[in-house]
């Protein structure tokens, strides 16, 4: 049996280790609250953007790069969104499983894909290993602002606008999870580029419209305002957007900020799912300390009530034979 | 019918800037700037850095400095999508600084 002792400081030390871990879980059940603000904030930023973007793909035959790749190019980017720091339970060990049977099966598929790692955690798993890698970035996997989503966004667009030659990519995954609620939140594959569009209009009135609106926009710098209703005629049902300076130009300057806002939100729902996980796996570990204060408890009162029977033995013992030696 | 105001939403990529019914809007599209009025045509523009400002039914001038984003005006609603933008708080035909 252990000593006393030994025992004592065990509970000790565990004791301090489970105030540590309720702490953490009270700090993740914090940052739940904050992380869904953000969130919530930046919904009808990317909500708007999806509008447009709607808008356009229902008016214009969208024919852009970040819509379609023209290229042959067998170079893919696999962005991995993993946190900076650990204590939150499997959400690393997840991603990077999912990253390397994704990894695999580009391999497979005869392609070479490209290593982006955000997150301290996969960073340093990959650097251990030997890894090549594109691109990593670090800091703030909990909270993530939208600085780190453009600084991503625009390092990945630059890279997937590049010509093969130049060293570009053809396709952009990302590994990331899902926030589905408090307990569960599930590792998800997202193909973000080329961006796929879902359009509501039938094909044959947006090749139609497509044309005609790149020529036919009137310039409407109307500063007081007047309804200027010379737009191209058209009999779809959509509405009659001017697109201004011109449809080529809009759609330069909104795919980019839809791809940036697309990351950002896959940024926030890891965030959100980070903070979730640590606080699921901060509840289990100060449940376990619990358990295991009490089973040492349990050995220490065992321990000391034998150590006690003990001494009252040879007390018993050692009086009994003094009283027959007197005899 | 032409209704006298029209409704306004400024996002800015991070949180909601401003949301409200408004009577005239101005903003800083790449082409120059642009006043908009109740029941303008749609339409779908590119905003560059500068000021955006609203007059809201009471007369009140919101403004805001915005970076690049864009607007789209469809069906009497306005929404205005910017990287970032910040309250500037003050009528900036007032305090020109």
């Amino acid at each position: 049996m252990a000593s006393q002792l030994g025992l004592k400081s065990r509970i000790n030390s565990t004791t301090s280790l489970g105030k540590i871990f309720n702490a953490q879980e009270m700090i993740a059940s914090s940052h739940i609250a904050k992380a869904r603000t953000v969130a919530l904030n930046a919904k009808p930023y990317s909500d708007a953007i999806f509008d447009a973007v709607q808008a356009l793909a229902a008016h214009t035959d969208i024919d852009h790069p970040i819509v379609k790749s023209t290229e042959k190019n067998p170079r893919v980017a696999v962005l991995a969104l993993t946190s900076d720091r650990g204590m939150a339970g499997a959400y690393t060990s997840s991603i990077i499983r999912e990253t390397e049977s994704l990894l695999t099966r580009l391999d497979k598929e005869g392609k070479q894909p490209l290593l982006y790692v955000y997150g301290r955690r996969g960073v340093s798993y990959y650097r251990y290993r030997n890894r090549k890698i594109a691109a990593t970035w670090e800091g703030n996997t909990d909270q993530p602002g939208a600085e780190i989503a453009r600084e991503i966004a625009d390092r990945l667009l630059g890279d997937y606008m590049k010509t093969a030659a130049q060293g570009g990519v053809s396709e952009l995954y990302i590994i990331f999870t899902e926030f589905v609620n408090m307990v569960v939140q599930k590792v998800r594959v997202l193909r973000m580029l080329p961006v796929e569009l879902v359009r509501n209009g039938d094909q044959k009135a947006g090749s139609a419209t497509g044309t005609e609106q790149g020529a036919g926009v009137p310039s409407t710098i109307d500063q007081a305002g007047t309804d200027a209703a010379a737009v191209v005629q058209d009999d779809d049902t959509s509405p009659l957007y001017a697109f201004e300076p011109s449809v080529d130009k809009v759609l330069d300057a909104i795919l980019p900020k839809y791809v940036q806002s697309r990351i950002h939100e896959c940024l926030l729902t890891a965030a959100a799912s980070e903070t979730a996980s640590r606080q699921n796996a901060m509840h289990t570990a100060t449940d376990n300390a619990n358990n295991l204060i009490d089973s040492l408890t349990r050995q220490l009162n065992a321990s000391r009530q034998a150590s006690i029977t003990q001494e009252l033995t040879e007390i018993i013992s050692s009086a009994d034979a003094l009283n027959k030696e007197e005899e | 019918m032409a209704s006298s105001t029209m409704k306004v939403n400024i996002v800015a990529s991070d949180r909601p800037l401003w949301t409200g019914e408004a009577k005239s809007v101005s903003i800083p599209a790449s082409e120059g700037g642009m006043g908009l009025l109740p029941d303008h045509e749609p339409i779908l523009t590119v905003i560059d850095k500068g000021t955006i400002s609203a007059v809201d039914v009471d007369g009140n001038r919101h403004s805001f400095e915005v970076t690049d984003g864009f607007a789209s005006f469809d069906s009497n609603s306005l929404t205005v999508a910017v990287e970032t933008g910040v309250d500037t708080k003050k009528d900036p035909t007032a305090t020109a600084d």
